[in-house]
């Protein structure tokens, strides 16, 4: 079939089959990184699994190198935690924004906050490392200290940063699958006589559904990634996540002992890295089956 | 006493290096101007700790001595002490002491920098001191008050670096937390973790409450303060007559008894050298002499 289609526009335009072959060689330098990365991860990542033995490497509670012990279940449970929260608490706040911004602001308003949405997203996250240093962790500190609690980094100051850096990605994606609910959808809500409140919540919202999905899967993708903003208000100690006590995500794992690390501790943070990868993967694998059903669905 | 006796290691290595090149001197006639002759490999490796001051005295050495390249192989102490007893290296590069258990044994240790390792508190802290004893309850968690130990009421919060640090291992070995099995002598598990020098400063000038330790070279007591140990300040004073005791030489890792090369007798000497030591100041550590 690819051989008809050169030969019938061959002869209109060779450029076409050179551009081809320069699309086809970039789409194939993409689909190349991620299997390469996938195949490097899996061979640099599953030996020290396999050594440890996947249950006692993932289920274990305790994260010791210096006496040999690699369970790294503490730091899945304090991801898996801290992240969870981040989108419980980012999902309403988006949501009403989101609302917000496509019916109820004037244009003009809704553009200039929307504009500044956009520069929170493209804020580096050292940045809100830093702000989360400075301006959460000394709340978090008095609310430890009249729990009788030791002042420290923690997993809700490292939530709280994950909601502010979330926050964007689920607004824009809101936004743009709100707009895409056909305007007829609200005239005929309010025709029927509904208010502008019961239309929003019980018309569009639903209708924009999918979209607002794949928002929250882009979240989570993005606040189970996040390093250094972490690492710099978490506290990042092995144990297993209590909200006020400092936590070490799996990003965080990976990243803070790698310097001098040798050996079979090296390998396991390796294999922790394979565990972040297989998440993030997992997680990927629902986004596009969300916005395949959101096509569907419109 | 460690230290005495590893500064007379140090002396009977300079004075075998003398000897050395006395010898040389009474059969060839050649004058210390003569080091360019010396040529050859010189395989060392070791400690990362060490690396700074390792790599300014390997260059400098190798601009004197251009015809001798010196390898380092950056891989940690115990793979160093391990590849000089196999004869891999020439000289092994350690941070910290040759152990006593027979396993590292016909080995000699020569010191030529000494790093301090400073306990640090928040400026806003009461406490001007603890003991070995205190150090190791805070971090063993026994000790969870700072009221305990002289300070106000208020709970601590332990700062540590991470696990293979180089400058956790020393301090752990220095206090007593170096078994990490037993609850008794290993750090708790839920000690805030930094992984560098710059994240422990960062953690005890924001946290009222927290103790950290560091290396005192880097030490900035514009914004922390430095606890005495043992009723000993550190200082530059107290770390040279070794009244301060919480701190980590730099070994030069030899066999004991065999002959250097001459290239790598010579690098030993220029370690130990006026110019050696030198350099070591320069990198914020302290001479050994």
């Amino acid at each position: 079939m690819e051989t008809s289609i050169t030969r019938s526009r061959g002869s209109k335009a060779p450029i076409e089959a050179v551009m081809n072959c320069v699309f086809l060689v970039c789409g194939l330098t993409a689909v190349a990184s991620v299997v390469l990365i996938s195949i490097y991860m899996i061979a640099s990542g599953a030996p020290a699994v396999a050594k440890i033995g996947a249950p006692r490497f993932l289920a274990g509670q305790i994260w010791n190198p210096e006496s040999g012990k690699f369970g790294i279940l503490p730091l899945i449970l304090s991801s898996i935690t801290a992240t969870g929260l981040a989108i419980l608490i980012a999902l309403p706040v988006a949501i009403s924004v989101a609302v917000y911004l496509t019916h109820i602001a004037k244009e003009r308003t809704a553009n200039a906050i929307l504009f500044l949405i956009e520069l929170l997203a493209g804020i580096p996250s050292v940045v809100y490392g830093l702000l989360g240093a400075i301006l959460i962790a000394p709340i978090i500190f008095k609310i430890q200290t009249a729990l009788g609690l030791p002042m420290s980094g923690s997993l809700a100051s490292a939530s709280i940063v994950l909601v502010i850096m979330i926050l964007p990605t689920i607004i824009s994606v809101s936004v743009s699958s709100i707009n895409a609910v056909p305007k007829e959808y609200n005239d005929i809500s309010l025709a029927l006589g509904s208010s502008k409140m019961q239309s929003i919540v019980k018309v569009i919202l639903p209708a924009g559904k999918s979209g607002i999905v794949s928002g929250i899967v882009l979240g989570v993708g993005r606040a189970i990634g996040e390093t250094m903003a972490i690492m710099m208000v978490a506290g990042n100690a092995p144990i297993m996540p209590e909200l006020l006590k400092p936590a070490r995500l799996l990003t965080v794992g990976v990243s803070m002992e790698w310097a001098y690390s040798s050996g079979l501790h090296r390998e396991a943070l390796y294999g922790i890295g394979l565990v972040l990868f297989a998440f993030i993967m997992i997680i990927n694998v629902f986004l596009s089956f969300a916005l395949k059903n959101g096509g569907a669905k419109r | 006493m460690k230290k005495a006796f590893s500064i007379a290691v140090s002396l009977v290595f300079a004075a075998a290096g003398i000897t050395g090149c006395g010898a040389t001197n009474l059969s060839g006639g050649v004058t210390p101007a003569d080091s360019a002759v010396l040529s050859g490999t010189v395989k060392t490796g070791g400690s990362t700790s060490v690396e700074k001051v390792m790599t300014a005295l390997i260059y400098q050495y190798q601009d004197e001595n251009s015809e001798v390249s010196v390898n380092y192989e950056m891989n940690g102490s115990g793979d160093g002490i391990k590849n000089t007893i196999s004869g891999l290296y020439e000289i092994g590069h350690s941070s910290r002491e040759l152990k006593t258990d027979g396993t590292e044994d016909g080995l000699d240790a020569v010191a030529y920098a000494i790093d301090g390792i400073a306990l640090v508190v928040n400026k806003a802290n009461a406490v001007n001191g603890l003991t070995t004893e205190q150090v190791r309850d805070i971090y063993i968690g026994k000790i969870e008050n700072w009221s305990e130990v002289g300070g106000e009421d208020a709970l601590i919060t332990v700062v540590t670096r991470e696990a293979s640090s180089g400058t956790r291992s020393a301090f752990a070995e220095i206090v007593g937390l170096e078994k990490a099995d037993d609850p008794e002598t290993s750090i708790v598990p839920n000690a805030t973790t930094c992984d560098s020098t710059g994240a422990i400063q960062t953690a005890v000038t924001q946290n009222a409450n927290a103790i950290g330790y560091m290396s005192f070279s880097d030490a900035d007591e514009a914004n922390i303060k430095i606890l005495a140990y043992n009723g000993i300040e550190c200082s530059e004073a107290s770390l040279k007559d070794g009244g301060y005791t919480l701190k980590r030489e730099f070994y030069l890792i030899t066999k004991t008894g065999a002959t250097l090369s001459p290239a790598a007798q010579s690098f030993v000497d220029f370690v130990l050298s006026a110019e050696g030591q030198e350099i070591v100041a320069a990198n914020k550590l302290l001479p050994i002499d």
